[in-house]
């Protein structure tokens, strides 16, 4: 392309606006959530706080029931990225790896469970786990986040089994290794960033749902995250410093998380996207 | 292998749309009480109810303008993204980031951005002098259903963002040099070649997009909770308050029933008059 400095300049700046669109609401959070309650809801919001507090986020983590939220996210986020991760794998490798009839059938019918409203499944499924007993427990919020995060997580790994040679397992059959050990010892390590992008949508899914975890769980001391904080936003007088520091606080893990292994899960989509 | 994910499934998603239709013809008010066949006299109440048919109009309105926006905006953002620059791979990952928080934590962020103390969006507009006072985005029907758009929009165009960069990857660079050679400007290069070679992504985009936006919930409910005066009612939203905030789960049921044969029409209509045809390589399944 043989463009001057101009043309430089604009490609640059269309960056910097596509980024700034993406950005800019969590620059905000942040520098939002460390001004003093007044400069918050000032009429003339300061770009950068006047004078710095930790305050909200003392609050948050000692005068509300936020420790215990986040507990309960963990534990819930932590039970279903294990269980979506064994599920899916062994899925995902039975119907790419080992022939047998029926599996393109069964690809896209679990292809379908993924397109499928949540909104239709909320009725049945409380109804189903309320005579179940499982009401107001982590372990329905766990089957249920399985449920919406395990059919998408077998289409993200396709892309990465595809591209692992068929010789290698070949190999370790000959010599005598049984499916169960190919693809501990073989397939697994080869497709482990396709592992972590599965781990890391899952994790996700379940820190993020909101509508099952709001009707399923009953009792504050089993809420979950969002819902926890949606009922701070339903009080008659909203503390923005508050909100802003809990909405800081639940984003920071997703983040953290992000650093490390964002690269291998967004090369999973484009890859996947690529190929399906 | 296969088998205990397909047992799951079949456990969580299709039992319960049979007993979902169950339901829907039976007296079923609070859990556990009632259960009385009733026929269809929850399709006829629900059919015959005031707010029914407008909150079907408003999830059209819905889906059409997150359709158009996300669109747009996924379209600007994937050609931008797919231009040389420094740090490419590094915008291209964090890009996602908006699809991967909370929705209750944007529905924090925009609606205090949105709102008329210390909000930054509003203070803004009063700078450049394109309003004169202060607007209430979420206090008059239409403002707070585009701002319902909008923050939906800015949730999801990432992920689509990511997949017509996936897309515009299996495009052939030959295409772009053999019509740069033939003296094609950047315009026709987009239409004649970038947009072709998109259709299969753009398909399932707006099949899958479609499904999905449908299906919000959690943003209209708790920015809104489908006010002003019901303006931002979708079917999902009504669903819910029928079920868990009148009680009355049976007729909840034939709502959500008619609003899966509305989605399931769609759907077919969807694949039958636009699926591209398909010569779907069977190599993979060798």
């Amino acid at each position: 392309m043989n463009e001057g400095k101009r043309g430089r300049a604009i490609r640059y700046l269309l960056v910097i606006l596509v980024m700034f669109l993406i950005i800019a609401p969590f620059y905000w959070i942040y520098s939002s959530s460390l001004k003093v309650s007044t400069e918050i809801v000032a009429q003339w919001p300061t770009l950068f706080p006047e004078s710095v507090t930790f305050g909200h986020y003392a609050n948050l983590l000692s005068s509300s029931d936020y420790p215990i939220y986040l507990t309960n996210s963990a534990v819930v986020s932590f039970a279903t990225m294990v269980i979506t991760v064994v599920l899916s794998t062994s899925a995902a490798y039975g119907l790419y790896r080992l022939p047998f009839p029926g599996r393109k059938t069964i690809y896209r019918l679990i292809l379908l469970a993924y397109i499928f409203p949540g909104s239709l499944l909320l009725i049945p499924l409380y109804v189903m786990l309320s005579s179940l007993n499982l009401l107001d427990t982590q372990l329905a919020l766990v089957i249920i986040n399985v449920t919406f995060a395990a059919p998408f997580s077998v289409w993200l790994l396709k892309a990465f089994f595809a591209s692992i040679p068929f010789e290698l397992e070949e190999a370790a059959s000959l010599d005598g290794a049984s499916w169960l050990q190919t693809l501990l010892r073989v397939v697994l390590p080869l497709a482990s960033p396709g592992v972590a992008s599965v781990a890391i949508f899952a994790f996700v899914t379940s820190w993020t749902e909101y509508m099952f975890a709001s009707v399923l769980i009953i009792s504050d001391a089993n809420r979950t995250l969002p819902v926890g904080l949606a009922g701070i936003i339903g009080q008659y007088v909203i503390d923005w410093g508050l909100l802003l520091a809990g909405a800081g606080a639940t984003t920071l893990p997703i983040i953290l998380l992000f650093v490390l292994i964002g690269r291998f899960f967004v090369n999973g989509l484009l890859e996947g996207g690529v190929k399906a | 292998m296969v088998a205990p994910l397909v047992i799951w499934l079949v456990a969580t998603i299709a039992y319960p749309i049979f007993s979902l239709i169950r339901l829907s013809f039976l007296d079923v008010g609070v859990i556990g009480t009632g259960g009385e066949f009733v026929g269809l006299d929850n399709y006829q109440r629900v059919l015959n109810s005031r707010t029914f048919w407008p909150s079907m109009g408003r999830s059209v309105v819905w889906v059409l303008g997150n359709g158009l926006l996300q669109t747009v905006l996924a379209f600007v953002a994937a050609l931008v993204l797919n231009l040389p620059f420094q740090g490419r791979a590094l915008a291209r990952t964090w890009v996602i980031l908006p699809w991967i928080v909370p929705a209750v934590v944007a529905v924090i962020v925009w609606k205090w951005m949105l709102g008329t103390s210390g909000g930054v969006v509003n203070m803004i507009l009063l700078r450049l002098g394109l309003i004169q006072e202060q607007v209430g985005f979420f206090s008059t029907g239409n403002t707070a259903m585009a701002s319902l758009v909008g923050i939906n929009s800015w949730r999801f165009f990432p992920l689509l963002t990511i997949i017509i960069l996936a897309g515009m990857q299996g495009i052939s660079k030959d295409l772009y040099d053999a019509a740069a050679v033939d003296g094609a400007n950047a315009w026709k290069r987009f239409v004649n070649i970038t947009i072709p070679g998109l259709k299969p992504v753009l398909f399932v985009m707006g099949l899958v997009g479609t499904l999905w936006s449908v299906n919000i919930f959690d943003v209209i409910y708790l920015v809104t909770g489908g006010g002003p005066s019901r303006a931002t009612l979708t079917m999902p939203v009504l669903i819910y308050d029928m079920a868990f905030l009148q009680y009355r789960l049976g007729r909840a049921a034939a709502a959500a029933v008619l609003m899966a044969v509305a989605v399931t029409i769609f759907t077919i209509a969807f694949i039958y008059f636009l699926a591209p045809r398909s010569e779907e390589d069977d190599e993979e399944w060798r």
